[in-house]
């Protein structure tokens, strides 16, 4: 029997059995659903993290207080006062990292804005520089789309200046046309507003829509009552001086610390290279753990196959009879069978395929809009392919040996059965 | 002329031991070309143990068997497919038509495994059809059909590929007398075109359309008669 017959011959039998043979594909159909779920929301989740990351820059390093946790229960509460403006001086030093192109202190909190009678919780953001004044613009990408960012005088000054995001302006000011030169509440001090930020949304973990930005010098003395840093970021001019820069930076602040042994460090340094490294392994290997437990899924719809190939198999045992009587050879036969189980778990897989496209199509809408993420859909290409490719071997696996018991009958055996 | 079909000291044993039992003991036997047979005896005689032995369902345990002029043993088992697909029809008293597949897709059903060009495949199976007197209900499906309409299908898919043999196992055995007639006056007819046919039938009335009756019991040929006056085809409705 040509293939062409046999594959007709299959389809038919399927036909004939329509509501059994969708029974018979639901584990598959499930199977593949959530491998195609788990891949799609996996590469999305890595798109948005990575998109966070990328958008600190590929050459930025920051410094963090602290012992770096090695563990989940290790939470590195020694030494955050560690950074102080000594090591920032330091670290500017040419001689000491030659390769920093930007360096920035940072410290951060929490605190109630006001205008007028409007009040607004917003995340104050201590930056900038005593050496150059576009400092925050050039790590973090952001730029004011009215007034501008405070310079080097500011922070030498520790002058009473903001610049608020966008939605501190909307909160604050919406009936003001032109907050610049207007005066903010920032823990009942008087700051003066000179720039507002364009809308920007998530830039590596903060939301600098909320956030208004002050002069360090101001928010140590001012608004926090403190001496250290939150984080020192510096950017190396160049990605090939990454390394480099980081054992610079290591090396300085240890002289500064007095610290030996490297296990005695109160600091510790991300790059945003491993950082992108560190996450994306983190959601691979989540992404390829639901995969397996996807496959479970998978495999139990398998023997659902399997268990109901050889049902099918002996209640037609009279039409394997007859078609071998007529003159199908074993090789038809087990052809035939084979192919209805393949042919059901690759259309399952394709069912699958199609509900799990759909599915976390609603499921990245529904991220985008209800949590305000920058949640992109991503059609994993790779989970399609692997989708049909698993379902089709699915079917072969489990097919195999119905079919094989199917092709072993003996003619007048199967004649014979009632 | 060779005979078409020689059997030689055929046995055949099933089981083992205590369940040991003997369907056939040392038959032998030659059937030619255009005869009409008919085997007949009582349940248990072997009559349908040498039918499948005759027609490739089922291999001797002992003796041998040569299928025209080709000792079968010779033969592997996609050539014994080819055969009973290009030379044997087989009637069944069941039928064994595909449920829910109509007339002429069960008449087909033979050409698909077979080597005729596909081309060819529509013309011959209505040609089948009509010879059967079925066309009427072409694209009817088994479960509407009467037990003779059935009956004249399971002839039609036999005949679709021009066996040189034809097998009939007790094919009026699930039918109503006047619809036993209809089916053994075309199995008459197709002998008289020439093909040969082999019948099995417990029923004297419907041996008497062959032209030679083996009568066999516990495995054995008692008789073996060439039938010198046929029955009219009117004894049928008695």
């Amino acid at each position: 029997m040509k293939l062409k017959q046999t594959i007709e011959t299959a389809l038919a039998g399927l036909r004939s059995n329509r509501s059994r043979s969708a029974l018979t594909i639901l584990g598959i159909v499930i199977g593949i659903t959530a491998i195609m779920l788990v891949m799609s929301l996996g590469a999305g989740a890595q798109e948005l993290v990575l998109d966070q990351i990328q958008g600190l820059g590929t050459k930025t390093i920051v410094v963090i207080p602290g012992r770096e946790p090695k563990g989940p229960s290790d939470f590195a509460n020694v030494f955050l006062d560690s950074l102080k403006i000594r090591d920032v001086e330091s670290l500017q030093s040419k001689s000491n990292v030659p390769f920093a192109a930007d360096i920035m202190p940072v410290i951060f909190g929490t605190a109630q804005s006001s205008y007028g009678t409007k009040t607004y919780q917003t995340t104050v953001l201590g930056g900038g520089s005593a050496e150059s004044n576009n400092i925050i613009a050039d790590i973090f990408d952001i730029f004011p789309s009215q007034g501008s960012f405070f310079d080097t005088e500011d922070v030498k000054a520790s002058a009473d200046v903001a610049v608020i995001g966008n939605k501190v302006r909307e909160e604050l000011f919406d009936s003001v046309d032109n907050p610049i030169g207007q005066r903010i509440k920032i823990k009942g001090r008087n700051f003066k507003v000179i720039g507002v930020l364009s809308e920007k949304g998530q830039v590596s973990f903060f939301n600098f829509d909320e956030m208004v930005l002050v002069p360090y010098t101001s928010a140590q003395t001012h608004l926090f009552g403190r001496k250290y840093f939150d984080r020192i970021i510096i950017s190396a001019s160049d990605e090939d001086k990454i390394v480099q820069t980081v054992a610079d930076i290591k090396d300085t602040l240890r002289e500064n610390h007095s610290i030996s042994n490297p296990d005695d460090d109160d600091f510790f340094i991300q790059t945003q290279v491993d950082l992108a490294a560190r996450l994306s392994t983190i959601t691979t290997s989540l992404t390829w753990f639901l995969i397996a437990m996807a496959s479970i899924a998978l495999f139990v719809g398998g023997i659902g196959i399997m268990n109901i190939m050889l049902v099918s198999v002996t209640e037609r045992t009279r039409e394997i009879g007859l078609r071998k009587a007529i003159g199908a050879t074993d090789r038809d036969i087990l052809t035939q069978f084979l192919l209805e189980a393949v042919f059901l778990t690759a259309i399952g897989g394709m069912i699958g395929i199609l509900l799990g496209t759909g599915l976390s199509f609603i499921i990245s809408l529904g991220l985008s809009a209800g949590l305000g993420l920058n949640w992109k859909f991503v059609f994993p290409f790779s989970g399609a392919a692997l989708g049909i490719f698993v379902s089709s071997l699915v079917g072969l696996v489990f097919g195999g040996y119905p079919a094989r018991q199917a092709s072993k009958k003996s003619p007048i055996e199967a004649l014979r059965y009632e | 002329m060779p005979a078409l079909i020689k059997i030689d000291r055929v046995s055949k044993i099933f089981g083992e031991g205590e369940t040991k039992t003997i369907a056939l003991r040392d038959i032998s036997l030659e059937i030619h070309k255009g005869e009409f047979v008919a085997v007949m005896g009582p349940s248990g005689s072997g009559k349908s143990t040498l039918l499948h032995i005759l027609g490739f369902l089922d291999s001797v345990s002992e003796g041998s068997y040569v299928f025209e002029g080709k000792d079968i043993s010779a033969y592997t088992p996609d050539a014994v497919a080819r055969i009973r697909n290009e030379r044997l029809g087989f009637v069944f008293q069941a039928f064994n038509l595909l449920s829910r597949t109509s007339v002429l897709q069960n008449v087909l059903l033979p050409l698909r495994y077979s080597s005729v060009p596909e081309q060819e495949w529509h013309e011959r199976a209505i040609s089948a059809i009509k010879s059967v007197d079925l066309f009427h209900r072409l694209n009817a499906e088994p479960s509407t059909l009467s037990g003779g309409e059935k009956q004249r299908a399971a002839i039609a898919r036999a005949l679709v590929n021009n066996p040189s043999v034809i097998f009939a196992d007790e094919p009026t055995g699930n039918l109503d007398s006047k619809s036993g007639q209809i089916v053994m006056e075309i199995i008459r007819r197709l002998n008289d075109e020439g093909h040969t046919v082999i019948l099995i039938t417990h029923e004297t009335y419907t041996a008497e359309n062959a032209k030679r009756i083996i009568r066999l019991k516990d495995g054995v040929i008692e008789s073996d008669t060439q039938v010198a006056q046929r029955a009219s085809l009117e004894k049928f409705s008695k």
